[in-house]
């Protein structure tokens, strides 16, 4: 059964809950595969190349994300949202290619990860305190970069954040303001 | 400015950071590719599942289990050991003590043969138990004991 069959093809279907996609995943459904990547690929992508990734390898790390997702979605139970999980599985992605790449001490931000949409001379202030920052959370240790990115970047709650990385909320609070107060001195 | 300022200012710049890479992704494009690579059968690079660290974690334990029951066989056996040695020489030293000269001379000549038939010809001794008196048997079969 594919994916439009079951919801039901017509302006009035309501659009799936991410659990009911990978349960559809589960039995097969491509379909579903291919609208959780579209529903979530952009905010993966974003978190990637703000831990890091360069834009030239971001379509194919993207990529790899989503295979290790769906190939080990069994382990996913639903104690944080699909994508608080599919993002701690992009670090570990990441993680992986840095070692790859480990020639690339600190793999530098591509212009391209820069927003350059705006006043040019704003663009100019944004873009070198993007570049300030994108190079001080590469600096920190990986939770507190990404409890940092999942926190400011994605909006996510401590709650959502601790229980996706397997910590306590408490835990992820503390990393996030240690992350806060090195990013902030760096910045500055 | 203060705290709050800069760290809403950080959460600013957070929220732009890779807002222009991830524009640049061809969702569609991205998602056609893995659903090509679903269909493959492509696995995610990753270590074989013999190496995965629960598995190393379980293989060390087993090492360490048959270890441990390999060093306690090895050494209650010994301690089995030592204990029949222990039983032994306890049996022969109260045998010697009953035994009459002509009985301990008997033991003594029994015991060079079982060693002849051991050791080479030209190792071999004559020994005349027969001049040994009752005290000088004992002290040679305690000697032959260890």
């Amino acid at each position: 059964m594919t994916l439009p069959e079951r919801v039901g093809v017509g302006a009035t279907a309501e659009p799936l809950q991410d659990t009911a996609l990978i349960a559809a995943w589960r039995r097969g459904d491509e379909q579903a595969a291919a609208e959780l990547v579209g529903r979530h690929a952009r905010a993966l992508a974003r978190f990637l190349a703000a831990s890091g990734a360069p834009e030239s390898d971001l379509d194919d790390l993207v990529q790899d994300t989503f295979i290790r997702a769906f190939r080990s979605v069994d382990r996913f139970r639903g104690q944080c949202q699909f994508r608080t999980w599919l993002l701690t599985i992009g670090g570990n992605v990441l993680k992986d290619f840095g070692r790859r790449a480990s020639r690339r001490k600190v793999m530098p931000l591509d212009e391209g990860v820069r927003d350059n949409r705006g006043d040019p001379h704003d663009n100019a202030v944004a873009n070198e305190a993007e570049a300030r920052l994108a190079t001080g959370l590469q600096g920190l240790p990986r939770m507190q970069r990404e409890v940092f990115l999942l926190r400011a970047q994605q909006g996510h709650e401590y709650e959502e954040i601790a229980a996706a990385l397997g910590t306590t909320p408490g835990a992820a609070r503390v990393h996030y303001h240690h992350a806060v107060r090195r990013l902030k001195a760096w910045i500055q | 400015m203060d705290s709050m300022n800069d760290e809403t200012r950080l959460n600013d710049i957070a929220k732009r950071l890779g807002a222009r890479a991830a524009d640049r992704l061809d969702v569609q494009a991205t998602a056609q590719k893995v659903v090509e690579r679903l269909r493959a059968g492509e696995q995610p690079a990753r270590r074989p599942s013999w190496v995965q660290p629960a598995w190393l974690r379980i293989a060390a334990a087993l090492v360490l289990l048959v270890g441990g029951v390999f060093l306690v066989q090895r050494v209650s056996t010994n301690e089995q050991d030592l204990g029949h040695q222990g039983v032994a020489a306890h049996m022969v030293a109260d045998d010697l003590a009953g035994l009459t000269t002509a009985q301990l001379q008997e033991v003594l000549r029994g015991f060079d043969e079982l060693m002849d038939s051991t050791v080479s010809p030209e190792d071999s001794t004559e020994t005349d138990y027969d001049a040994l008196d009752a005290q000088q048997l004992r002290t040679v079969l305690r000697s032959l004991e260890g």
